[in-house]
């Protein structure tokens, strides 16, 4: 983490560098994320060490559950820590090692069926967790190996190409096969991890998610951050770093390369395996589909989002997009969130420019008028859709909501907004605010009626369109560094 | 300074999920939880309402509403449906999740759904430990409501108001047998629960008879069928089709025709849709005959109708309808019985007292005593004729 | 005999549209060196674009016009909307991220294709559509066609070749003999050398994206002539098409034909004969033999059979 520097954020009234350094250091080390008022406050915090804000943050982790008893929100909780773990799995493989890994999931699939085959009735096997757990961290190692071993003299592309088919090839085997691995009923109560002495952690009580499993998690989280950060550190990670910014320099330098990336992918796969696990012995069951395309992108996006590279910032993206999952799954909150977000998208853009907040107030205006010309034309345009709670009823009159809308409303408004937001990134000036107006008002009218509609496609809408966004404005993420290729 | 805005976001977002809490009350007190039965109900459906099997869903949650609106209110209750996705995509997990959901909401006294024998097998032990009765209009693996020995303990909390595989299968066994008189079967399955299912209670009864069976296996996924159209034998008689998409049913009678092939399809209750499968000369069997047809019907299926404009009648539809009518029958009398408020125990122990006069599917409806089935449920066939209607012939 | 004639028949329709999705693939790649996973997406969207204007002009049973004329307009039209679809695609997901690293328009076009892919279930449901063309006539176009040995070639079937190979003829020539291909061909071996001579890379780009998807929404409407479509198969339509352009060598148009060609025969015919007591069904894991002969490619000629090695510079 201590490889990363914030980006776009400039020192203000630096005294210059200090005598004996360089001037582009010195810019570098002054950067400060928090206005100057707090400059003491910020060289404060950045002298503590990160073991410290690790054990913070699992701290806070660890009392949420003692704050929130609702089993849904702690298995929410639990899979967002499933989740933090793939991420850092794939930020071995794509962040430290530059490979384009879109099998990974299978190995996350590997460990949760090897788990499955060696903790359940399936085959009577009920091996000890202490056992069947490195076993299968192991299994995973040696999987990502086996996969590792084709891609040998490939380059990104093809490695996409194989490790793609390769997340087909798992979903076929794991649906024919099945004797083995039970196909599309998949394995059934399978056991949940027992701890050394013969005691089982139950997951749930009552039907109620149980706390234990998180701190397991969690655990286990500790472990394999620090575990990869020394690895980082250590001679391993410098290679990786070299390996990734010049890949014909390592080689010439001398470093094993072919070996360097095979590393990677194992020890992403690894981590991947040991959730596998996890995932299995809380949930009791495994399915083919649970391991496919849709986890892929979902993992893929935490890691663009933190920034891939960056530890703490896949963490943060894991953190981020677990939970928005989940919340986007109800129509209430999402409306909620929407609004959130787009207050929060035009306050960021207002920093840069005033004229954003005239054209916020504009939008506002706009909404009570079109809502109020279309009542006056015909009642039912406005009927529709009553949400619950008071935010619910405030956007009703603002937002055109009809009872019944035509059928073409719904794919000619989508279109529409499309259109209109890709032609603002387009428009420049005057003419651009002018445009953002009804784009506004289109999409929170798209997003009122066509997806709060449909929260599945919509949740994964928003994922998608994360993603382009992502790459197109921040490729480095949150927190990741902006990477020059040399070609 | 990252790690400092890290650790504040952090904090933020776990607070924020923690915001969206739901419920404060400790797991095994909640299912003896007293609810006071003049509350709004919530009355969940887990079902796939997007995804490949959406038509599903969309057609149950479209019936389920309309059985909430108008049973609600002669039973006294304020009852709110609230869709629960479960997209076949995503495979039984998310129905694990949506258990948390539901358990973890105190309004929620009876859940309807899974509609997927996969997200029935995967969420049923969290419903049951949570004693909350879920009731499914369309998951038929025989398993589900039998325990794993293969017999019933009444520890079961799932339900189903339509027969399971284990009539279905022998049904269309025995038709085919005794009817159409055939010796050579294709069986096919799609490498999914309900149709891997169907398919082996069908082949299990066949091979008792001596008649001879082919497996063919496909992707759920596939479209093109040629590949399987050319291995089905030119004696074959019947090509026994369990899908849970109609127009590949038809697909697949289309592809028999052009490759001269005298084999005739013959589709489960997955199939039944007059609107995509009209190949004439092609059989389906359903567990209700066609409700159109029921003269005590008509007044729910003119309301219906006019509820949704311009949709059909599917085979989905009504026993969703059914399944409510029982969930919200057995949650009225639990609040009788307990004076106005009730648990989600003494709901799940009043289901199965439930019988209902007249049965939406026809006759009267009541459990069996052996499992939670239907009682003496039975499957009807229908043969496709040449302008594309269904005519009963079994 | 008549197993393998029909087996074949099969493998020469599926290659020919798995060659048109590789060929989009392949042009793509050769001049952008970028794998747009969105492709298979915007496939599938053309099938829904025929299909939209299949029913406005009347259906397949009760056609306004000719239907040979139902079946060109309907291409026509997938063509048109999936070319749009390509070039706003380009444009405002692919252009900003022309000089960023490789990685990142990948990850790009993955976002969207997922985006595509729901967008389109959140807008037209999960329902599959059927063209069903069986009802023109009493399925004529599936009973009247070619008589080679005991099998009938129904017309549909020879349709959807013709017109693939049709396609092919018209995307060499204008790739070989026309000036625009002359610098997508240029574009293609030195993106950098092409701008100091004067082409206007955009612009050709943006005329790669436009013959690619196409191609991919000709594709659409030859695949779903004969099955029905739903929103889901662009994920697996675009892996086969992938796999096809890669074993012809990704970057080569030759080679994204022969690998398209390829490959459907092989899944024909392994899905065909491949059955025995101790190996893997051929219906159920054809794509673990697909793979397997991938990985074997990838191992001994990994440029594919037509393309070019990478030699590297330094």
């Amino acid at each position: 983490m201590s490889d990363s520097t914030p980006h776009g954020f400039h020192s203000t009234g630096a005294e210059g560098p200090a005598i004996g350094q360089d001037e582009w250091v010195a810019r570098h080390a002054d950067v400060r994320f928090l206005p100057a008022r707090f400059a003491v406050v910020e060289r404060r915090l950045r002298g503590v060490p990160w073991w410290a804000w690790l054990t913070l943050f699992v701290a806070v982790f660890c009392l949420f559950p003692i704050v929130e008893p609702s089993g849904y929100v702690r298995q929410v909780a639990f899979q967002t820590v499933l989740y933090m773990l793939l991420a850092l799995g794939l930020n071995v493989v794509v962040g430290w090692g530059g490979l384009l890994d879109l099998g990974y999931v299978a190995f996350y699939g590997i460990g949760a069926y090897a788990y499955a085959l060696l903790d359940s009735p399936h085959y009577g096997i009920h091996l000890p967790t202490l056992v069947s757990v490195p076993l299968i961290v192991l299994i995973g190692a040696l999987a990502g190996l086996v996969l590792g071993l084709p891609s040998w003299r490939l380059t990104g592309d093809y490695l996409a190409i194989v490790t793609l088919f390769f997340l087909q090839l798992f979903q076929t085997v794991t649906t024919n096969w099945q004797n083995v691995t039970g196909g599309p009923f998949g394995i059934l109560n399978i056991d949940p991890f027992g701890l050394p002495g013969g005691h089982k952690l139950q997951p749930e009580h009552g039907g109620v998610f149980a706390v234990s499993y998180l701190y397991v998690a969690l655990a286990f989280f500790v472990v394999v951050f620090v575990a990869l950060r020394l690895l980082n550190n250590s001679r391993t990670g410098r290679a990786w770093r070299s390996l990734r910014e010049d890949p014909l320099a390592a080689e010439a330098m001398g470093m094993p390369v072919n070996w360097l990336k095979l590393l990677a992918f194992s020890c992403g796969a690894a981590v991947a395996a040991l959730t596998g696990s996890m995932y299995a012995a809380l949930f009791g069951n495994v399915f083919p589909l649970s391991f496919y395309f849709v986890t892929l992108i979902t993992v893929y996006t935490m890691v663009i989002l933190g920034g891939s590279g960056n530890q703490a910032g896949v963490v943060l993206g894991a953190l981020i997009i677990s939970p928005l999952l989940e919340v986007l799954r109800d129509a209430d909150k999402s409306r909620v969130l929407f609004f959130v977000a787009l207050v929060g998208g035009l306050v960021v853009l207002g920093r840069r420019n005033r004229r954003i907040a005239v054209v916020a107030g504009a939008t506002l205006v706009f909404g009570f008028v079109l809502h109020a010309i279309a009542r006056m034309i015909d009642g039912r345009w406005v009927a529709g859709h009553p949400g619950a709670g008071s935010f619910a009823r405030f956007v009703e009159h603002w937002v055109i909501a009809p009872e019944q809308p035509a059928r073409w409303i719904a794919p000619a408004a989508y279109v529409g907004v499309i259109g209109a937001a890709l032609l603002c990134t387009v428009l420049r000036g005057i003419v651009r605010d002018v445009a953002l107006v009804p784009t506004i008002y289109l999409g929170a009218f798209v997003w009122e009626n066509v997806m709060l509609a449909k929260p599945e496609p919509a949740r994964y809408i928003v994922l998608g369109v994360i993603l382009i966004v992502l790459m197109v404005i921040r490729p480095n993420g949150l927190l990741g560094e902006r990477r020059v290729e040399i070609v | 300074m990252k790690k400092a805005f890290v650790l504040a976001l952090a904090v933020l977002a776990t607070s924020v999920v923690a915001a969206s809490a739901q419920g404060s009350q400790t797991a095994s007190a909640r299912s003896l939880a007293s609810f006071n039965c003049s509350k709004t109900i919530t009355l969940p459906f887990v079902t796939p309402i997007t995804g490949g099997a959406g038509f599903l869903g969309a057609e149950q949650m479209s019936w389920a509403k309309y059985a909430v609106k108008t049973l609600a209110p002669g039973l006294k209750l304020k009852v709110k449906l609230v869709g629960g996705d479960t997209p076949v995509e995503q495979g039984p997990a998310p129905a694990q999740t949506l258990a948390q959901k539901y358990i973890g909401t105190p309004s929620v006294l009876a859940v309807l759904g899974p509609s997927t024998s996969g997200a029935v097998a995967a969420s049923t032990k969290a419903y049951a430990s949570a004693k909350i009765a879920h009731i499914s209009p369309s998951a038929t693996r025989t398993t589900l409501t039998k325990t794993v020995g293969g017999t019933f303990d009444g520890s079961n909390a799932f339900f189903r108001d339509v027969p399971g595989d284990y009539i279905q299968g022998p049904s269309d066994a025995n038709f085919m047998v005794n009817s159409l008189h055939v010796k050579k079967v294709v069986i096919m399955d799609f490498q999914e629960p309900y149709s891997l299912g169907l398919a082996s209670a069908v082949d299990g009864t066949l091979k008792a008879k001596g008649v001879s069976t082919i497996r063919l296996s496909a992707p759920n996924t596939t479209t093109d069928y040629s590949a399987y159209v050319t291995k089905v034998p030119s004696d074959a008689d019947i090509v026994f089709f369990p899908t849970q998409k109609p127009g590949d049913a038809q697909t697949f009678a289309q592809q028999l025709i052009e490759q001269g092939k005298k084999a005739k399809v013959f589709g489960g209750d997955g199939s039944n849709n007059a609107a995509e499968f009209k190949q004439p000369g092609s059989y389906v069997s359903n567990f209700a005959p066609d409700i159109t047809g029921i003269p005590a019907d008509a007044k729910i299926i003119a309301g219906w109708k006019k509820d949704n404009p311009g949709k059909a009648v599917g085979s989905f539809g009504p026993p969703s309808y059914g399944a409510v009518q029982i969930a919200l029958t057995a949650i009225s009398r639990a609040c009788k019985a307990g004076g106005g408020s009730t648990t989600r125990q003494a709901v799940f122990r009043t289901f199965k007292k439930v019988s209902i006069k007249n049965w939406i599917l026809g006759g009267s409806f009541k459990w069996s005593t052996k499992s939670n089935d239907p009682l003496n449920a039975k499957f009807y066939i229908f043969q496709i004729q040449s302008n594309g209607s269904y005519k009963l012939v079994g | 005999m008549d197993q393998f004639i029909q087996l074949t028949v099969d493998g020469l329709t599926l290659g020919s549209v798995y060659a048109l999705i590789a060929l989009g693939y392949t042009l793509v790649y050769g001049v952008l060196k970028l794998l747009n996973f969105a492709h298979g997406d915007v496939f599938m969207v053309g099938t829904f674009a025929g299909f939209g204007v299949l029913q406005a002009l009347g259906g397949p049973a009760t056609p306004k016009v000719p239907i040979w004329l139902v079946i060109t307009l309907v291409t026509l039209a997938a063509m048109a909307v999936c070319a749009a679809l390509g070039v706003v695609i380009e444009r405002f997901a692919y252009r900003p991220l022309r000089d960023a690293p490789r990685i990142a328009p990948l990850i790009s076009a993955l976002g969207v294709s997922f985006f595509l892919a729901n967008s389109m279930q959140l807008l037209f449901g999960a329902t599959p559509r059927n063209y069903d063309l069986f009802q023109y006539h009493g399925g004529s176009l599936y009973l009247r066609g070619l008589h080679i040995g005991g099998v009938t070639v129904p017309l549909l079937r020879i349709i959807t070749i013709v017109a693939a190979f049709v396609l092919m003829v018209i995307l060499w020539f204008l790739v070989n003999k026309t000036r625009t291909g002359k610098a997508m061909r240029a574009t293609s071996f030195d993106r950098e050398a092409a701008a100091m001579m004067g082409i206007d890379i955009d612009r050709v780009i943006v005329f790669t994206f436009i013959l690619g998807s196409a191609l991919a929404g000709a594709a659409g409407v030859m695949f779903s002539l004969r099955v029905p479509t739903n929103v889901s198969i662009g994920f697996i339509a675009g892996l086969k098409g992938f796999i096809a352009a890669v074993i012809g060598g990704i970057g080569s148009i030759p080679g994204a034909m022969a690998g398209g060609l390829i490959l459907g025969f092989l899944e024909s015919y392994i899905q065909g004969y491949v059955h025995g007591a101790h190996i893997p069904d051929g219906t159920q894991w054809s794509d673990l033999y697909v793979f397997s002969v991938l990985i074997a490619l990838m191992l001994f000629r990994h440029q594919g059979l037509f393309g070019r090695p990478d030699i590297r510079k330094v």
